[in-house]
């Protein structure tokens, strides 16, 4: 009991601490000459602060039980978390090094980056759910970008894919991208569900498929495989639109792609938590001869997951398009590893039936914060890969002691 | 019935050998088709055989040497009369020049540059292309009278030009002599160039745009002053994310000069738009006409003196480059 209120005492007055430092420093930076030293970081000492405060106050007496349990595995506590903890020193050292990554456009440009990364990863989970894996969702992002993008060009552009397609309404490229990969996530469960084959093999299968189709497509004359350029401004506003740009001097706005990784986040989690449909995958991925023993239909079941995983990666390569006011065949190459990756850090279990939405959120996070901060203070690329790889080791490690201990 | 067809069949195959037998069969390995730059130059290879008589197949490395290799020994297999190639990797031309030496048919390589000890080992060994080192000084002048003509471009009147320089693939001769070189440029000019930070984008749009944004947030954009990137997709690239903080979309406050090399169809209408100072064209069609003219003389036996190009050294032919500033070529 009283660890729980000691720790319920020890948020609360950290936060009230962080509060008052922040909004101190926040009427004091200008005076003291700090704005080019500490830039925005009394507003995130504030925002800290309430959080903190806030869950101190709302958060729930535990039981004894759960309080004792609490307070001896302080050090599994340490384990547990290790990925995030090295994240946040990472984020220390890298404000030390380069103050400027202290700036609101910074926080926002890491989630901006990390909206798609997270359209990626909830629709691989499903796959990893049912202790399979999707190898054909990099190549999906570039099958919706190149098919989006080549029906929405601009009339005067000199190289045009289709020199005499009128101007369409944004709906129509959007939606033919995303039916063109629902069309191969229908192939990827059909031949998972039907022939019982490993979703490896099934989905390495498809990639190449994709791969070669989408190359097809995109060397069709006159195209002959140029990057495809000349994108028409409303259909890149749906990539590059900036909510309340300008609200205040420099604040330079929220992109368009978190509200919408934001809206897909809350779906998906309603759909593995509150449907029928999301208990159907927690079981077949824990136990699939008990699923089918229990009437599940694994066949309808298996085509499902696929079919929308593929919906969710034609969102995120038409956002790609969108985003960067072009497409080539190479969009998407290896997105799959960084969104399997991602889920892995987030506490997905690669052997099926573990798994939640605000893990793969925090995966996603430390993801990119590590990659952009490491790209901030300049770290080699070559090392950045060196990195990546050692946190999804490490992560994974961490995650099968766990459950070996249970 | 069935032997009627075959028969057939033999006999249409017969013909079609007989009737291409006295024709220039040119076998053609470009690193990868979906290349804005190799585009042009296959397209004018193609028009131009047609022009000459000359049968052009054109394989796609895929950005493989491995790949590659199996195509050029299926051209030789084929009996192709001469080879053009573009090496995904320009080190691997020595076994490329080897296999032809062997079939003892010439091989003009194009784009990536063999060095000149690999084109010394075999006497019909060629190279079309454009010298990169010019291209890299073209941009830099560029950026150089950019900066001279407008004051308010040197952003913290230092008079010194701190930029930005984003590379192609690593390794690749262009990549190496156009950074090289742009930065020369702006010495020469009498500016002195310090170079804030520089990255290698693969000549990737999308690479170059999440790079450059990198550099946006930790530099500042209001500390850049230029960006020079080794082609025109990764200079596209970062004028996306520019744009992303209200740069170079118009304000004359809020403006970064960034130059490319290629000017591909994209750059021109960035250039009128005002996004994008200028570029430099590395002339596609000349040096796939030369290169086709070359190796069609070459199949024949004939004098390649009457190609209608230069040949310097008697192993090159050099194409020059363009400057090119909103959309017309100066």
């Amino acid at each position: 009991m009283a660890n729980t209120s000691r720790s319920k005492r020890l948020m609360t007055v950290g936060g009230l601490i962080f509060l008052v430092l922040g909004i101190a420093l926040y009427f004091l930076k200008a005076p003291l000459g700090l704005n080019r030293k500490i830039y925005d970081l009394p507003v995130f000492l504030i925002i800290i602060g309430i959080c903190s405060a806030f869950k101190g106050f709302t958060a729930k007496e535990k039981t004894e039980e759960e309080a004792a349990l609490a307070g001896k595995t302080f050090t599994e506590f340490l384990t547990n978390n290790a990925i995030l903890l090295a994240m946040l020193v990472l984020v220390v050292v890298i404000c030390i090094l380069q103050p400027r990554f202290m700036q609101i456009r910074v926080a926002l440009d890491i989630l901006t980056q990390s909206s798609p990364k997270l359209i990626m990863a909830l629709g691989i989970c499903f796959a990893l759910l049912i202790a399979g894996t999707d190898l054909s969702a990099g190549r999906m992002v570039g099958l919706a970008a190149v098919i989006s993008a080549s029906m929405m060009q601009t009339a005067t552009y000199a190289n045009r894919f289709f020199p005499d397609l009128p101007q369409l309404s944004l709906w129509i490229p959007i939606a033919a991208a995303i039916l063109a990969c629902m069309l191969f996530g229908a192939l990827n469960g059909f031949i998972v569900a039907k022939y019982e084959m490993h979703p490896f093999i099934a989905t390495l299968a498809t990639q190449v498929i994709i791969y070669g189709v989408c190359s097809l497509y995109f060397d069709m004359p006159p195209n002959n495989s140029q990057p495809i350029g000349g994108i028409r401004p409303d259909f890149a506003q749906i990539g590059q639109l900036r909510l309340f740009n300008g609200l205040w001097k420099g604040f330079p706005g929220i992109s368009i792609l978190i509200p919408i990784a934001i809206v897909i986040c809350i779906i998906i989690w309603f759909v593995l938590n509150k449907t029928v449909f999301g208990k159907n995958v927690y079981a077949i991925g824990g136990n699939r001869e008990a699923a089918v023993v229990a009437g599940i239909n694994v066949f309808s079941n298996i085509m499902f997951i696929f079919i929308l995983a593929s919906l969710l990666y034609g969102i995120a390569g038409v956002l790609e398009a969108a985003r960067t006011a072009g497409a080539t065949n190479n969009y998407g190459l290896g997105y799959e590893t960084d969104a399997i990756a991602a889920c892995v850090v987030g506490g997905v279990s690669m052997s099926g039936g573990i798994g939640k939405v605000g893990g793969i959120v925090m995966g996603v996070l430390i993801f990119t914060v590590i990659q952009y901060g490491l790209q901030f203070i300049n770290v080699s690329p070559m090392w950045q890969q060196v990195i990546k790889g050692v946190i999804i080791a490490v992560a994974v490690a961490i995650d099968m002691t766990k459950y070996r201990k249970k | 019935m069935r032997k009627v067809f075959m028969t057939a069949l033999v006999l249409v195959l017969a013909v079609a050998c007989c009737a291409h037998a006295d024709e220039v069969k040119i076998g053609a390995c470009i690193y990868r088709f979906n290349d804005a730059f190799m585009l042009r130059f296959r397209n004018a290879m193609s028009a131009e055989s047609e022009k000459l008589g000359a049968v052009i197949t054109i394989a796609d490395g895929q950005d493989n040497q491995t790949t590659q290799d199996e195509q050029v020994d299926a051209f030789i297999a084929d009996g192709v009369n001469v080879l053009i190639v573009n090496t995904v990797d320009r080190m691997a031309s020595q076994s490329i020049i080897d296999k032809a030496k062997a079939a003892n048919i010439p091989v003009v390589f194009i784009n990536r540059e063999p060095t000149p000890e690999m084109l010394a080992t075999y006497d019909k060994a060629y190279y079309v292309g454009a010298k990169a080192e010019e291209s890299g000084t073209e941009t830099g002048e560029l950026v150089a009278s950019y900066f001279k003509a407008h004051p308010e471009a040197d952003k913290n009147k230092d008079g010194k030009l701190q930029f930005i320089l984003l590379k192609g693939q690593n390794g690749h001769q262009d990549m190496i002599l156009r950074s090289k070189y742009s930065v020369e440029a702006v010495k020469n000019a009498g500016i002195e160039p310090v170079e804030l930070a520089s990255a290698i984008a693969n000549w990737d749009k999308l690479e170059a745009m999440k790079i450059m944004n990198g550099f946006i947030m930790s530099i500042g954009p209001e500390n850049i002053e230029a960006v020079i990137a080794n082609n025109d997709e990764m200079a596209l690239g970062a004028i996306e994310a520019l744009k992303a903080q209200d740069y170079n979309t118009g304000n004359p406050e809020a403006y970064i000069p960034v130059v490319g090399v290629d000017a591909n169809a994209s750059a021109l209408e960035a250039m009128d738009k005002g996004e994008m100072l200028g570029t430099v064209l590395n002339d596609a069609d000349n040096q796939g006409i030369s290169a086709v003219r070359l190796a069609a003389a070459l199949a024949e036996g004939k004098d390649t003196g009457t190609i209608g190009y230069e040949i310097t050294d008697g192993k090159y032919i050099w194409i020059p480059y363009q400057k090119v500033t909103r959309g017309e070529k100066q």
